[in-house]
């Protein structure tokens, strides 16, 4: 059964071609096998939720396209052109940004700095003459930017840019690290679990953010054990199961049950492939 | 009740969260000791005690400075004080034996001071040592090459007039009174253009009384410091050279990107490595501001004691104090957390402290005990306030 086939004409995802594709990625640890020939694709304006059982080979995908692993096998095409991936600054330069699990925020920091951090614009003017690093950072710029992001972000509860992120919920600190990852000049988003540990109102929160990307033309990758959640905000779901893509699935033509077969035993051949 | 404590808590970790608040803990301390110090010792509010207090704390809040960087990205340096001593047995044998010229000892010291220091952060940044194994090897090897620089003597005189003003020449009164108007002119001015800058952008204003009592707590402490000591010899010059130094290095930390990195890499590494910081060259970067630091302190400590001996320097409490008066003004030895200006404030803590169980007699053994238990309180309130500040979620 190959359910990666032609999109079905008269859904409600959108049109054109995909944006991010790859081909027979093959990838192994030693002897194991992690990903053995995965093929994916994700368009502009969707989110493509990634879901398959622990090991099934979710986070070695999510980490090849980020670059934190360098693929044995298999070509990457951005817009229809070939490219390499090889080392997160690459991916970061293709448009291609990550936010792991462990969010990785310095609580610390007040939300600007973190959304700037490693980048931070500096003051114009005299300071030329001050080498790169010393120079003042230009505070103002920044808080203005931050709040624009946020407010892209639709983060109704956060009430100041300038608070710590430590004082922040947890679907406040996803907010933000969502607004880092996109603050740059991206147009794919990786989300590995981003409401494994948020209630119910803050996962709504981020749903919405996560939303608010995709109208934006935002290409976004969802990876969850959460099925509820990925019926919420997905348009098309990617199953893997042991290194290998079993199916794709547009989100309103599939139900619970048909997805958790593909997971656990590849689906039923009767109905995994609905093109 | 235990609602009202978390409360506390919660207000106390707020407090020292937010800009201005961070100054509040230690400077409550410090007018705490000098309240019970005064009432108890009559001569412990006199001008004259003031004056050496702060020369007393100035070698102490040199060093602690220098600590305050490298606490900062959660590093701690144990060798602080073995390199100023060394720094300060080198300066004192080139110019007492080998009658160098006073500059190029001391460029000779700073760069002593900076290739030790840099040396112990390559370790930590490349080898990866935990800086607490290799600074204490430092501190061991620094303690023998100072005793070897300075030979069988053990002690070396320092009666360089140049050096020795360094901590006995004073302000007139009148430029101290004009460096404090100067002082309140620029940070009025400054606090006034950014809040004009920040309501024609649109931004959120600090409120008026937080920005009036950074002037106004400014204005008073400088003022009431100024006139204490014009009544006795005046502003020491190694106090204004100091206060110079922290406020290049604070401004450093808090405003450039060097010092967002400072704080990035100690509050969260993976973080830093993340975005592209280079953690190995931050970490190179502030081991070798302390060294620099460490080569002030053994000047100014060669300056005042007018003699460079093991103990005072490598030998002696100094290092100790230097680390309990960054961790005292509120610099966190988990890193991401502090300021250079808390470590001068935490410096005339412990100064203060010493001072005043001098002044009643106290023997060593109880001078000990008693800056143990306010380094302990330090760390505590520490510990319990970052609890507090993230509960407040």
């Amino acid at each position: 059964m190959t359910a990666e086939q032609q999109h079905p004409a008269g859904t409600s995802s959108p049109p054109g071609e995909p944006h991010l594709k790859v081909v027979g990625v093959v990838k192994h640890f030693g002897g194991v096998e992690a990903l053995a020939g995965v093929d994916f694709e994700l368009r502009r304006g969707e989110v493509m939720g990634l879901v398959g059982d622990n090991g099934a080979g979710k986070s070695t995908l999510m980490k090849i396209l980020a670059g934190a692993h360098v693929a044995d096998a298999g070509h990457f095409y951005i817009d229809e052109t070939e490219v390499t991936i090889s080392s997160p600054h690459e991916a970061s330069r293709l448009g291609i940004q990550i936010v792991y699990q462990d969010l990785a925020l310095c609580e610390n920091l007040d939300v600007t700095a973190n959304l700037f951090l490693g980048k931070e614009p500096t003051v114009p003017g005299w300071t030329r003459f001050l080498p790169e690093r010393l120079r003042p950072i230009d505070t103002l710029s920044m808080e203005l930017e931050a709040l624009a992001a946020v407010q892209r972000l639709d983060v109704r509860t956060l009430k100041s840019v300038r608070a710590k992120v430590g004082v922040l919920s947890g679907g406040q600190r996803q907010a933000v690290a969502i607004a880092r990852a996109v603050g740059t000049e991206s147009s794919i988003l990786l989300l590995d679990e981003p409401t494994a540990a948020l209630g119910v109102a803050q996962t709504a929160q981020v749903l919405n953010a996560v939303r608010r990307l995709r109208d934006n033309g935002h290409a976004i990758v969802y990876i969850s054990h959460n099925l509820g959640d990925v019926f919420e905000i997905t348009d098309r779901i990617t199953v893997l199961r042991q290194g290998t893509n079993v199916g794709v699935f547009e989100t309103k033509q599939t139900n619970n049950d048909e997805i958790v077969a593909a997971i656990t035993s590849g689906g039923d051949p009767g109905n995994g492939n609905h093109g | 009740m235990a609602d009202t404590l978390n409360r506390s808590l919660a207000t106390l970790g707020a407090m020292r969260e937010s800009r201005f608040g961070s100054y509040l803990p230690v400077l409550l301390a410090l007018v705490a000791i000098w309240g019970f110090f005064g009432l108890t010792e009559p001569n412990f509010l006199s001008p004259r005690n003031f004056y050496f207090l702060f020369l007393q704390s100035a070698v102490v809040g040199t060093l602690a400075v220098g600590i305050t960087i490298v606490l900062l990205i959660g590093d701690i340096d144990l060798s602080a004080a073995a390199t100023a001593g060394v720094c300060a047995a080198l300066l004192a044998v080139l110019i007492t034996n080998e009658g160098v010229p006073v500059p190029i000892a001391i460029i000779a010291a700073i760069v002593a001071g900076i290739v030790l220091s840099g040396a112990e952060g390559m370790i930590v940044a490349f080898v990866r040592v935990p800086s607490f194994v290799v600074t204490l090897a430092g501190l061991l090897a620094f303690q023998g090459l100072m005793l070897k620089i300075l030979g069988i003597h053990g002690a070396i005189n320092m009666r360089d007039p140049f050096i020795r003003d360094l901590t006995t020449a004073n302000l007139p009164n009148e430029i101290g009174w004009a460096l404090v108007a100067l002082g309140i002119v620029a940070l009025a001015l400054a606090v006034w253009r950014t809040r004009r800058k920040r309501a024609s952008l649109g931004l959120e204003l600090d409120p008026v009384y937080a920005d009036l009592g950074k002037i106004v707590g400014f204005g008073l402490l400088a003022a009431v410091g100024v006139a204490i000591l014009n009544g006795y010899r005046g502003v020491p010059v190694v106090v204004v050279l100091l206060l110079a130094v922290t406020a290049l290095l604070g401004w450093i930390t808090t405003s450039t990107r060097f010092g967002r990195a400072l704080f990035a890499v100690g509050g969260n590494t993976e973080s830093a490595r993340r975005v592209g910081i280079s953690i190995t060259w931050t970490r190179v970067a502030a081991f070798t501001i302390v060294g620099l630091m460490a080569a002030f302190a053994g000047i100014v400590g060669a300056s005042r004691y007018a003699s460079v001996s093991f103990n005072a320097f490598a030998g002696g409490p100094l290092l100790l104090n230097a680390i309990g008066a960054a961790v005292i003004g509120g610099t966190s030895l988990f890193g991401g957390r502090g300021s250079v200006w808390n470590a001068i404030l935490g410096a005339l803590v412990i100064g203060s402290v010493g001072n005043g169980l001098d002044l009643g007699g106290a023997s060593a053994a109880d001078k000990f005990i008693i800056s143990g238990a306010i380094l302990l309180l330090a760390v505590s309130l520490d510990a319990v306030s970052r609890r507090g500040a993230s509960q407040t979620r």
